[in-house]
C-alpha cells in the first residue's frame, strides 16, 4: 500500500468533504491519516509503480492547491510514499514537533517566486562605463617594470575582479531594497544569485495572502528603479520553499 | 495568433515553475543521494520507505519540455 | 485546466521560459559516470574542483593586490604564478576535451562562494 502524503493542521469534518469531493491521482480516492493535530492526506498507488510523468505530478499539484485554500499545509515533495497507514502515523509521530513548528511557519501563509532577469553583458558594459569613469587616474602604475607580461596580467585580472566585484554589489543592493520593502509586507524570503549569465536572482517569499496587490505594486516600482532589468513574478503558491525539511 | 502564443509561454512559464516546486522543493521523507554508475541511477533509501524510481523521475523531468 | 500563476512580468516571455526551463532542470548536475567516460567523468570532477580553486585562489591574489600591500616584484611574482596556472589548465581541459560549460556542474550560486 503505497501513499502520496500532506500534512494538514486541525483536522476538520470540513477535510472529509473536501476529501470526498476531490479526486486522487489516477482516479484514486483520497483520505486521511492523524496523529494529534497532524494529518496527512493520502490516497492509494497500486502495485509498485506510481505512473509518473507530467499529467499526474500537474494533477498532484493541483490536489495541493485546492487543500492549500481552505487548510494551512506542508506540501510534500511529488513521489512521497510510504508502505502502509501505519508507518504515517509512526512517521508523524516521530517528526510531530518539527511538522508542528512548521506547519505554525506557514499559518494563513502563501508562496511568492520572483526572477530577476537582465543582459548580464549589458548591465557589464554599464557598471564598467560607469567605473572607468570614477577611477580615471587610480590605476596603479608603480611598477619599475615596463611591458611586463605578467603585470600586464595582474592588471587585466584586477580589472576583471573589480567588474565582477561591482556587479555582485549591484545585485547585493537590487536585493536589499528588495528585502527592506518587503520587511513593510512582514515577508520571509531566500534569495539566490547569479544563477546564470541572465538570471540575476530567483527569489521566493513568504507572506499573507492579502498583501499581494502590495506585492505586485512593490516589483513595480522596483521596475521602475531598474529598468535594465526584467521581472516575473508568480504566485500563490503553497509554500513549498519553506518547508524544505527532511522527515524521518 | 499573437495572443495565442502569449497565453501558451505562460502556461508554460506557470507549469515549469510548478514542476519545479513538485519534483524539486516540499517536504522530504528521506534524504537520497543519487549516484549514476553505468546509466543505472542507484538510490539511497533510509528508513523503510520507497520512493517513485527514478526512471520514472527521469521521465517526468524530460517530458517538461512543453512543445508547441 | 492550470490557472496561469504568473502576477506580473517584464520582458519576452520567450527567453523566460527557457532560462526558467534551464534553471529547473538538473540534468547538468549530474556526474553521469559509463564505461566509455569514467576518464573524462572524473576528469570533469576532479578539473571543476581544481578550477573552483583557482578561481577562489585568483581572487584572494588579486584583493591582496588592490590593497595595496604588495611589493613591486610580490606583484610580478603572483602575475606570473597565476598566468601559468591559468595555462596549464587550459591545457588540461584541452587534453580531456572539456570546456568551460561542462566544468559548470551545479555547485550553488557561486556569488556566494566568491
Amino acid at each position: 500500500m503505497i501513499y502520496s502524503l500532506l500534512s494538514v493542521k486541525r483536522n476538520q469534518e470540513e477535510l472529509n468533504d473536501l476529501l470526498n469531493q476531490l479526486k486522487g491521482i489516477s482516479g484514486g480516492s483520497l483520505s486521511s491519516v492523524s496523529y494529534a493535530t497532524i494529518t496527512a492526506v493520502v490516497s492509494e498507488i497500486n502495485g509498485n509503480h506510481l505512473i509518473a510523468d507530467q499529467s499526474n505530478a500537474v494533477e498532484y499539484a493541483r490536489i495541493i492547491e485546492a487543500l492549500a485554500q481552505q487548510f494551512t499545509l506542508l506540501p510534500m515533495r511529488f513521489g512521497s510514499m510510504m508502505e502502509t497507514n501505519d508507518a504515517i502515523t509512526k512517521m508523524m509521530e516521530r517528526n510531530c514537533l518539527e511538522i508542528q513548528q512548521n506547519l505554525q511557519k506557514v499559518d494563513n501563509k502563501v508562496e511568492y517566486g520572483l526572477k530577476i532577469f537582465c543582459d548580464s553583458g549589458k548591465l557589464r558594459e554599464k557598471i564598467k562605463a560607469s567605473y572607468e569613469l570614477n577611477t580615471q587616474s587610480s590605476i596603479k602604475t608603480t611598477s619599475q617594470i615596463i611591458n611586463s607580461i605578467y603585470r600586464d596580467y595582474v592588471d587585466k585580472k584586477l580589472a576583471e575582479h573589480r567588474l565582477e566585484d561591482l556587479l555582485l554589489t549591484f545585485v547585493d543592493s537590487v536585493i536589499a531594497g528588495i528585502t527592506g520593502s518587503l520587511n513593510r509586507l512582514k515577508a520571509i524570503c531566500k534569495f539566490r544569485k547569479m544563477i546564470t549569465e541572465t538570471t540575476i536572482i530567483d527569489a521566493v517569499f513568504l507572506l499573507d495572502k492579502k498583501n499581494e496587490r502590495s506585492l505586485v505594486h512593490l516589483i513595480d516600482d522596483f521596475k521602475n528603479q531598474f529598468n535594465e532589468l526584467d521581472f516575473v513574478l508568480t504566485g500563490p503558491w503553497p509554500p513549498y520553499n519553506f518547508v524544505e525539511t527532511t522527515i524521518k | 495568433m499573437i495572443d495565442n502564443n502569449v497565453v501558451d509561454k505562460s502556461k508554460d512559464i506557470t507549469i515549469l515553475e510548478l514542476l519545479d516546486r513538485v519534483l524539486n522543493k516540499g517536504v522530504i521523507l528521506t534524504g537520497d543521494i543519487v549516484i549514476s554508475v553505468a546509466d543505472i541511477d542507484l538510490i539511497y533509501l533510509g528508513v523503510k520507505l520507497m520512493l517513485s524510481s527514478v526512471e520514472t523521475m527521469e521521465q517526468i523531468r524530460s517530458g517538461k519540455s512543453i512543445s508547441k | 485546466m492550470i490557472e496561469d500563476k504568473i502576477l506580473y512580468n517584464t520582458g519576452s516571455l520567450d527567453e523566460f521560459s527557457e532560462e526558467i526551463e534551464k534553471l529547473t532542470n538538473s540534468e547538468d548536475s549530474r556526474l553521469k559516470l559509463t564505461p566509455k567516460n569514467a576518464d573524462s567523468g572524473l576528469a570533469k570532477l576532479v578539473l571543476t574542483l581544481v578550477e573552483l580553486i583557482r578561481k577562489l585562489v585568483e581572487k584572494q591574489a588579486m584583493r591582496r593586490v588592490d590593497g595595496g600591500s604588495l611589493t613591486d616584484e610580490e606583484i610580478e611574482r603572483l602575475g606570473e604564478t597565476l598566468m601559468n596556472l591559468e595555462l596549464k589548465m587550459e591545457e588540461l581541459k584541452e587534453h580531456f576535451h572539456l570546456t568551460d560549460r561542462d566544468l559548470n556542474i551545479n555547485l550553488g550560486p557561486l556569488g556566494d562562494l566568491m
